[in-house]
């Protein structure tokens, strides 16, 4: 076998991109490590010798190669992002398999390979180890195939494949799709005319290379065999080039990813290197587009997680772009690949618009407009008030303050459980820092945030509620609020009614409640079971199609600062549509300014969770 | 020779010359969101201000200013708001008064 020189003109399409790629990624992927500051590296220390690195193995055997989140999406679409995936890495290590079972362990070149019928024509193909090679890179070869063919078939109807909208791809990723699929076809032909040739080949090569070779007179079917080799030679061999600059680098990304996250680095408040990895993971399969809310009912189509991504990664990204998105997490759920494009795309308000804070909201300080019921009892009574052990704070935050009919509800609730409660902000307050926070403005956030957590700790509460979500969001993830629980008032009725401290009875009226899951309180912080509890407890409950962690969004989201108001209203309506369908007579929710945005978008009555309670309070006697 | 004092002057003149002022970012304003010139002045957003009812912001009166080509001082103030977003909530005119405060803070930096 010494006349196998493993090298024909052909390979060197395939050899340069093959190096292009390989150094291309290696220098990323060493650029994004060194870069990682010290905290993110002192995980990856601490997470490579744990159990952290197994799990990571194994999501990504189930993630990059069985593409188990896309089948769940819909079946044909998982089938074939597994197809490529799958077949295509089956076809390396079978092919690696092979060159061993017949060459032994003589040191073949990657040509050789990659190439190995054109190169082995001097073999016999009889099975080896058992295995007929040649049917079985055939098969894989069909199954690959069978996933180009329905990858065509998505460009025709993307529907049949679960998805209502595609992704616009760039020029890049345009010539990277096309080399990609002429990979597979090419492959078919080469090995089918070297098979026609020499009499070789499994089910598919070897009978279409019969077929050709009765066709064709040996002359040219000899060029086309050549020409067939050198197609594939250059579809790999562009498709290797443009893949670390288009949507195709996700291939290898994935991975790394995967083992940064389960080692526990996650992108912040400001941008960092661990978001290149989730940026450039993003293979833009456009399965964020159909969910955004968006894209649906207020006509932009530019800003999705997909395009999001995209553009940050080109350098292009506007503020537009990244402001305009109501931030409510429904394509964050969906992704595939599971990228915090939240995250990335507040660290990316933070590097547009953020501001040194400057001491701007200085005149807060020592601001307190806080009541309690024996608060003003008299000098001194406040200090020594803040001693007092296990009191109740209630922090209605701004939007509670525009809805007097929730805050009154609180106030009768309160009354009936017999709570002593300390009001925060009944008579104005400081914002939570949210509304800033998501705006980019990180560090102002902070100094409200400081400012808040002070005034709590003064007044020694224990507890603090709080009836709304965006508010409720900020205290869990950003304040230091150790020795302080805070609850959303969804919780806090849900525990006075175990407690026994209120009771409910439950509506004769034959009405029909819908609940519809804040985004914020929902995705947010996971709260979805305690207000539908105190809701079955009064009256029936139905759902709209899309809810819990599917729920919709009101629209009015403090998180998009660019959306005009007529789009806000086309989403409110959209989302009031739904809840009509459902036969409903009320929508109950459990934030204010959800309540705020429903209400401009439905004729049915809509109330907050608070009012529901307070209605169906059973008096004691 | 100094003035005679009487113990009393004429005060300057206090009218606003309009025509005299440089409208250019103002326009500017107006035209990336043209709603900023929807503003009737009813002053909702002032009177629901988280800010407001804590110091003497006024987003109606900046924003009027600024309309106007008074920016001085614009910016400073508009730096106390807290971005709550309850003014957008009460607008009658639908105004996304947040994205106004922030395009008059991005544009008016340097007044």
């Amino acid at each position: 076998m010494a006349e196998m020189t493993f090298y024909s003109g052909f390979v060197i399409p395939f050899i340069v991109g093959t190096s292009v790629l390989f150094a291309v990624i290696l220098y990323k992927y060493m650029r994004w490590m060194v870069r990682l500051p010290r905290e993110d590296k002192r995980l990856v220390r601490r997470g490579v010798f744990s159990r952290a690195t197994a799990e990571a193995i194994w999501e990504s055997v189930a993630e990059c190669l069985l593409h188990r989140r896309i089948w769940k999406v819909n079946p044909l679409l998982g089938y074939m992002h597994t197809a490529f995936a799958l077949g295509w890495f089956l076809l390396i290590v079978v092919g690696w398999a092979e060159t061993a079972a017949y060459l032994g362990g003589r040191l073949v070149p990657l040509q050789g390979h990659i190439f190995f019928k054109y190169f082995t024509t001097s073999l016999d193909h009889a099975p080896r180890w058992g295995v007929d090679f040649e049917a079985v890179m055939d098969l894989l070869l069909l199954y690959v195939l069978s996933g180009l063919a329905l990858a065509l078939f998505k460009r025709i109807r993307s529907r049949a494949l679960g998805m209502r909208r595609t992704t616009r791809l760039t020029f890049g990723d345009r010539v990277a799709l096309t080399s990609l699929w002429f990979v597979f076809p090419m492959r078919l032909l080469a090995e089918s005319a070297t098979s026609g040739i020499y009499g070789s080949g499994g089910f598919l090569t070897g009978s279409l290379g019969g077929a050709l070779v009765s066709t064709m007179p040996a002359a040219s079917m000899a060029s086309f065999e050549t020409a067939a080799w050198w197609g594939y030679s250059v579809a790999l061999g562009v498709f290797f080039v443009s893949m670390p600059f288009s949507r195709y680098m996700h291939i290898f990304t994935e991975v790394p990813l995967i083992f940064l996250r389960r080692w526990g680095l996650r992108s912040g408040e400001t941008e960092k290197s661990f978001d290149h990895f989730q940026i450039e993971a993003c293979s833009r399969c456009g399965v964020c587009i159909d969910p955004c809310q968006m894209q649906r009912d207020a006509g932009v189509t530019n800003v999705q997680a997909a395009y999001f991504i995209r553009d940050r990664r080109y350098g292009k990204l506007t503020r537009e772009v990244a402001d305009n998105c109501l931030m409510c997490g429904r394509c964050e759920g969906r992704c595939p690949v599971g990228i915090g494009v939240n995250a990335l795309r507040l660290n990316s308000r933070h590097s547009l618009n953020g501001t040194p804070a400057d001491g701007r909201y200085d005149y807060v300080k020592g601001l307190d407009t806080s009541t309690g019921s024996r608060v003003f009892e008299g000098a001194g009574c406040e200090i020594g008030y803040s001693m007092k052990q296990g009191r109740v704070g209630f922090y209605a935050g701004c939007m509670t303050l525009l809805s007097p009919r929730i805050l009154k509800a609180m106030e009768v609730i309160f009354a009936a459980a017999g709570e002593d409660v300390w009001w925060a902000d009944r008579n104005g307050g400081v914002c939570c820092g949210r509304p800033l926070k998501l705006s980019g403005d990180v560090e102002a956030a902070r100094d409200m945030m400081r400012f808040n957590e002070g005034l709590f700790r003064r007044h020694g509460i224990t507890v603090l509620v709080t009836s709304c979500p965006i508010c409720l969001r900020v205290f869990r993830e950003d304040y230091a609020l150790e020795g302080i629980e805070v609850l959303h008032h969804s919780e806090y009725f849900e525990r006075l009614l175990s407690e026994g401290r209120i009771a409910l009875s439950a509506s004769d009226d034959g009405g029909l409640l819908a609940y519809h899951d804040p985004c914020e309180l929902g995705r947010g912080c996971g709260i979805y079971n305690a207000p539908r509890n105190l809701l079955h407890a009064v009256a029936d409950l139905v759902e709209p199609t899309e809810t819990r962690e599917n729920a919709l969004c009101c629209g009015s989201s403090i998180a998009n600062i660019h959306l005009p108001g007529a789009g806000q209203l086309a989403i409110g309506r959209a989302v009031g549509s739904a809840f009509e369908a459902t036969g409903a007579t009320e929508i109950v929710t459990a934030c204010p300014l959800c309540k705020k945005a429903l209400t401009r978008g439905t004729d049915l009555p809509v109330s907050d969770l608070a009012e529901v309670v307070e209605r169906h309070l059973k008096v004691a006697r | 020779m100094g003035a005679i004092n009487f113990g009393y002057t004429v005060s300057a003149a206090r009218a606003i010359d309009l025509d005299r002022n440089d409208l250019g970012p103002a326009r500017q304003i107006a035209a990336e969101m043209p709603e900023f010139a929807a503003c009737i002045a009813c002053g909702g957003c002032t009177a629901t201000c988280t800010a407001g009812a804590l110091t003497n912001f006024n987003f109606r009166m900046v924003q009027t200013l600024v309309r106007r080509g008074e920016y001085a001082g614009a910016w400073r103030e508009m730096n106390k708001c807290m971005l709550c977003g309850k003014c957008r909530l009460v607008c009658p005119r639908g105004i996304n008064t947040r994205g106004v405060v922030r395009l008059i803070k991005r544009k008016l930096g340097d007044y």
